[in-house]
């Protein structure tokens, strides 16, 4: 069937895009670059006969440790029919470059390497909504490990948020990957349960992050 | 009533104002007793003995010299000052920028209740846990005119909201007299401000989990505890969107206005009975919603509630760009029963609207508190916006 137009402002629309952003934040997030959605321009939706829903989405993004630069992205969200376990398929297209964070990503790897004890912190950010500087890659890092878990998990019938990062433990490698552990606690809005999840991720500055697969 | 000090020379002297002392009809009040020539004698003498006293020293010979002249003005002077000192005292301390525990918002209300006229503390009923729900009320006159209400932190966990409504009730009550809006509003209008709709789950945010969102009441039946209160009104109660399982966020509860912090609610805007508008403040997502969320269907006043509410988004966006989505709770959000917009709405008050505040999920409900003051001035034009419509519409 024909896509049908949908308000920016609707519900489904929403959840569509919260997808989308979970995705791209799994890969092309990272220390040095947290992405946030600006604006819903445009959102269709077409009913796939035996297949699912499908959502064509046109969204402006914008880098939280940037914000006077934003940057256009197209995206298709499909929920599998009786989606139960079954991760949404996504696609996302960026137009044009997004800023290289090379300097930022390296400069936290040697910090990083360089600690004598393995990193541990607790509620990134805190009841006040403070982050220490310091910790605020670390804080990027989990919407990057969240994204993943946001979009393996999402229905047409949930929209998760990263709500806190409640614990986060460092754990030293023999190759040349960092390792953290987190636990995170994921906000979703329809049962508006606050809802921990363990995930660990492993990052390098060459080769991005990744949710290894017994996570 | 004045005081005297009177420097006796001798003995003599001395055994006079004692005698003095012994005349109870003249009610004198030494402040330092006679008791020998080289010590002053202190008295406060009042009004009607004192043109008898001084005329008794005079024909003695005995010196004396007026220390005050009239004990009422130092008394009222005095008492201004320390009102003053404690009010400068008080506003330089209560930082609108920051968090709050529950006791330090209860003394701030007061403050401002003491400070303003117009301005007074009431109590609507107390919470599960005994905690009084404490409403200021903005009146400058008449009876029972109509009112606008403003709730905020109905969901404890939303802390921009009980810290916005602090700035708000703040900024209302400097405003009148100074801003011809407000003025004009308060003039024709009252206004009942609950900051902390639920203590209870205020409290347990700030001394045991800060994503708690519910009341704290116990469930017969259940290791759960508390009911979503926002689910709990008589609007489509028990529908889609709310849950019957206890241990749930949005659980509605064993029936509607099982919650006293709802109840409490329900009975003072029935019990008033000339409500024009219900606003309630929540976060996060941005959004400004009207009626109805417990259906899908669109409200008799859809059209004017939809141009309202767009028109606040608006002026919201003027200060700071701050976006806004405008529409149904059942459309923008998700079908939600029980909720206290959808109560007011078919209970006769048209103007309701809910408010979920700044921001988008970069921080959720951990708003760092410096976008406070942000926040609060930005949603305040949005809701000066609708108040001056009610006003308008309401003369």
């Amino acid at each position: 069937s024909l896509a049908m137009e949908l308000p920016p402002s609707h519900f489904s629309a929403a959840r569509a895009a919260a997808v989308a952003v979970g995705y791209l934040r799994y890969l092309r997030g990272g220390p040095g670059r947290g992405l946030e959605l600006r604006a819903l321009r445009r959102a269709r939706r077409q009913d796939i006969d035996d297949v699912g829903h499908k959502y064509y989405l046109e969204l402006e993004l914008e880098d939280v440790l940037d914000k006077d630069r934003t940057v256009s992205c197209t995206a298709e969200v499909l929920y599998h029919l009786g989606s139960r376990g079954t991760a949404p398929d996504v696609q996302v297209t960026v137009q044009g470059e997004l800023s290289s964070t090379e300097e930022a990503d390296e400069e936290f790897y040697h910090r990083i390497r360089s600690l004598e004890k393995e990193l541990v912190a607790e509620n990134i950010p805190d009841s006040h909504g403070n982050v220490p500087p310091e910790l605020e890659p670390i804080h990027l890092l989990a919407w990057v490990a969240s994204g993943y878990v946001i979009w393996q998990n999402s229905t047409e019938n949930t929209k998760f948020h990263l709500a806190q990062v409640k614990h986060v433990k460092q754990v030293k490698r023999s190759d040349e990957d960092l390792q953290f552990d987190f636990v995170v606690l994921l906000h979703e809005m329809v049962s508006q349960e606050v809802l921990p999840w363990e995930v660990t991720v492993l990052w390098h500055p060459q080769h991005g992050a990744r949710v290894p697969q017994h996570s | 009533h004045q005081v005297l000090r009177i420097k006796t020379k001798n003995e003599e002297e001395v055994k006079q104002l004692q005698l003095l002392e012994s005349l109870e009809h003249l009610e004198l009040d030494f402040w330092i007793n006679p008791s020998a020539p080289a010590l002053p004698v202190d008295v406060r003498i009042p009004a009607a003995s004192v043109q008898s006293v001084k005329a008794f020293l005079e024909s003695q010979g005995i010196e004396y010299s007026i220390l005050i002249r009239d004990l009422q003005d130092v008394l009222d002077k005095e008492k201004q000052d320390m009102a003053e000192s404690a009010q400068r005292q008080r506003s330089s301390s209560f930082d609108f920028g920051a968090y709050h525990t529950l006791d330090d918002i209860n003394e701030e209300l007061d403050h401002l209740a003491s400070e303003y006229s117009f301005v007074e503390k009431i109590q609507i009923g107390e919470s599960y846990e005994k905690r009084p729900l404490y409403v200021l009320k903005f009146s400058t006159g008449g009876s029972n005119r109509p009112a606008i209400w403003l709730d905020a932190g109905i969901h404890s966990r939303e802390w921009v909201t009980q810290a916005s409504a602090l700035w708000i009730a703040n900024q209302i009550a400097s405003d009148y007299g100074t801003d011809a809006s407000i003025t004009s509003l308060l003039d024709k209008m009252d206004l009942f401000l609950l900051p902390v709709a639920n203590p209870d789950g205020f409290v347990y945010t700030h001394t045991s989990n800060r994503m708690w969102r519910k009341t704290r009441s116990k469930i017969p039946g259940s290791v759960c505890v508390g009911v979503d209160p926002n689910r709990n009104w008589d609007a489509g109660f028990g529908g889609p969107g709310a849950s019957n399982k206890p241990c749930s966020d949005s659980y509605h509860g064993p029936s509607a206005n099982s919650e006293v912090e709802v109840k409490s609610v329900v009975d003072f805007i029935k019990n008033h009975g000339n409500f024009k508008a219900f606003l309630t403040l929540h976060s996060y997502s941005q959004l400004l919603m009207y009626p109805y969320g417990y259906k899908c269907t669109r409200p008799d006043d859809y059209a004017e509630l939809e141009s309202l509410g767009r028109a606040a988004a608006s002026s919201i966006r003027s200060l700071y760009g701050t976006t806004f989505q405008v529409g149904t709770i059942c459309n923008t959000i998700y079908q939600a029963s029980g909720g206290s917009i959808d109560w007011s709405y078919d209970n006769g008050i048209k103007y309701s609207f809910a408010f979920e505040l700044r921001d988008t999920g970069r921080y959720g409900f951990l708003l760092p508190a410096n976008q406070i003051i942000p926040a609060a001035k930005e949603t305040w034009l949005g809701l000066k916006r609708i108040m001056e419509h009610v006003r308008d519409k309401s003369s």
